[in-house]
């Protein structure tokens, strides 16, 4: 799939945001999410590359990719299951 | 095979190896056995085993005599004590680490998160008072030298990390959350990528700087003080490789279910315990060498107390210190608001004379004999290590 042209149905800005608030707020986004709907997470945390492909693919839901941006942040997608 | 495909194929290798060492993430189990065996090499080496919020009391210490609030110097200098040592070489290992992985930068928070990081701290530094250790000293080493306070003050940072999670829900439904966002406009592009490529170099740069440390100690008849900066630069190395963080194995359990650093962490203290154990039981060392935590009431209250703070910082007393070892800006007030409230608090507590009300070092083996206590360490650590992997599917100690 190419993650460029995905077009997320939410985007959660998580940057500048540390262990544990992104997956916090990753979390409480998808709940409030339809099935099949993409969810876009903006973040910087380095620990989130572990972090939110594993919890992504948790529960039903599939982690689509990750993706660097060139201004220093990355993008990651999850499709609530 | 010709001269150019040897090489090119050597040149293949050495670059998939370092990328396998020095970029891919170690999984989180393997930093937990070399965790034990490097906590045993302090144990063996040094005067004392090892902990953290020693480290950041003398720093505290340093601050508050150099800006004449303290009439009496401390007893060692930064660069003497142990902990201190072991401290500054964590914070190097780390960075070390994230520079031979093109990680490192300064990295700035939201406001409000900064906030956080000054409360964390503030109560971090006082629960490691009261509980006469951190989630290292008071934990971890603790446990494994069969310090009953090290159980106490687990069953604290369990409800304390309970508590600091509740808060964290609480905020994301209630403060405006403008407070959490970063400015990213006023923000420069990337810083070259010059720099980029250049961090490995600097990386073993320094990494040639602590070995030469070493030596220089040694040389200056300090061979002790080398060393305890030496294997702090491996334990900072290891941690950071994989990102290894206590507050994850009583904060995971309970929001997402992850259970990896429960189990890695008992494993390291399962290693660590015996390796005291032997040391302790064959008298190579006095065995109530660490024996000295606040048992139960200190342990217990601190370790709540310490279990909020390390949610609301985002990282305890060995995390804070290689977070910043990556150019975490957050954690950065976060220490020194740790290093100040346990020095200041530590002086309150002496002056008003409350530490003997809050309990005292209690050996298990003392309690129940040798051939009972180590069977009740193994089986109380596999009894945590079960009922958290039991928790990863039925999710019911989950409250998000």
């Amino acid at each position: 799939m190419d993650l460029n042209s995905i077009k997320p149905d939410q985007v959660l800005d998580a940057k500048g945001l540390t262990c544990p608030m992104p997956m916090l707020k990753t979390k409480k986004t998808l709940k409030g999410m339809a099935a099949g709907q993409i969810l876009e997470i903006l973040g910087t945390d380095p620990g989130s590359k572990n972090d939110i492909p594993d919890f992504g693919n948790k529960g039903g839901n599939e982690f689509l990719g990750l993706v660097d941006h060139p201004d220093g942040y990355t993008r990651y997608f999850i499709r609530k299951g | 095979m010709g001269h150019d495909s040897i090489v090119s194929s050597v040149k293949n290798e050495i670059r998939k190896n370092y990328a396998a060492v020095f970029e891919q993430n170690w999984p989180v189990w393997l930093a937990g056995l070399f965790l034990a065996v490097l906590a045993l090499q302090i144990y063996l080496w040094g005067e004392s085993p090892w902990g953290i919020a020693g480290g950041y009391r003398n720093w505290g210490d340093w601050i508050l005599y150099l800006a004449g609030v303290y009439d009496h110097h401390p007893t060692f200098a930064p660069w003497l004590s142990p902990m201190s040592l072991s401290n500054f070489g964590l914070f190097t290992g780390a960075l070390i680490s994230a520079l031979m992985s093109r990680q490192f930068k300064v990295r700035r928070a939201p406001m409000f998160e900064y906030v956080k990081a000054l409360a964390g701290g503030i109560l971090m530094g006082t629960g490691a008072v009261l509980a006469a250790g951190c989630n290292v000293g008071g934990f971890y080493t603790a446990m494994a030298v069969f310090d009953m306070g090290g159980i106490a003050m687990m069953f604290g940072l369990g409800a304390g990390a309970y508590l600091g999670l509740k808060y964290l829900l609480w905020e994301m439904e209630h403060l405006p959350q403008d407070w959490f966002k970063i400015n990213t406009k006023a923000r420069p592009a990337t810083a070259g990528m010059g720099w980029q490529a250049a961090q490995p170099f600097a990386g073993a740069g320094l990494l040639l700087a602590v070995v030469g440390a070493f030596y220089l100690y040694a040389f200056l008849g300090k061979t002790v003080s080398g060393g305890l900066l030496f294997l702090g630069f491996l334990i900072g190395f290891v941690m950071h490789r994989a990102r290894f963080c206590f507050v994850r194995a009583f904060r995971c359990p309970l929001m997402t279910g992850e259970a990896d650093t429960v189990k890695a962490v008992a494993l390291s203290l399962m290693v660590y315990g015996l390796g005291a154990a032997v040391i302790k039981w064959s008298y190579i060392q006095d065995p109530m060498t660490g024996v000295y935590h606040n048992f139960w009431m200190g342990s217990l209250i601190g370790g709540v107390i310490f279990g909020v703070g390390m949610l609301l910082a985002g990282g305890c007393a060995s995390s804070t210190l290689w977070r910043v070892g990556e150019g975490n800006t957050k954690l950065l007030v976060t220490l020194f608001a740790f290093a100040l409230t346990n020095s200041s608090f530590a002086a309150l507590m002496k002056k008003i004379g409350l530490f003997d009300k809050l309990g005292n070092g209690v050996f298990l083996p003392d309690v129940i004999s040798w051939y009972l206590a180590i069977p009740v360490f193994i089986i109380f650590l596999l009894i945590w290590t079960f009922v958290a992997i039991w928790n990863e599917d039925s999710e019911k100690f989950v409250i998000f």
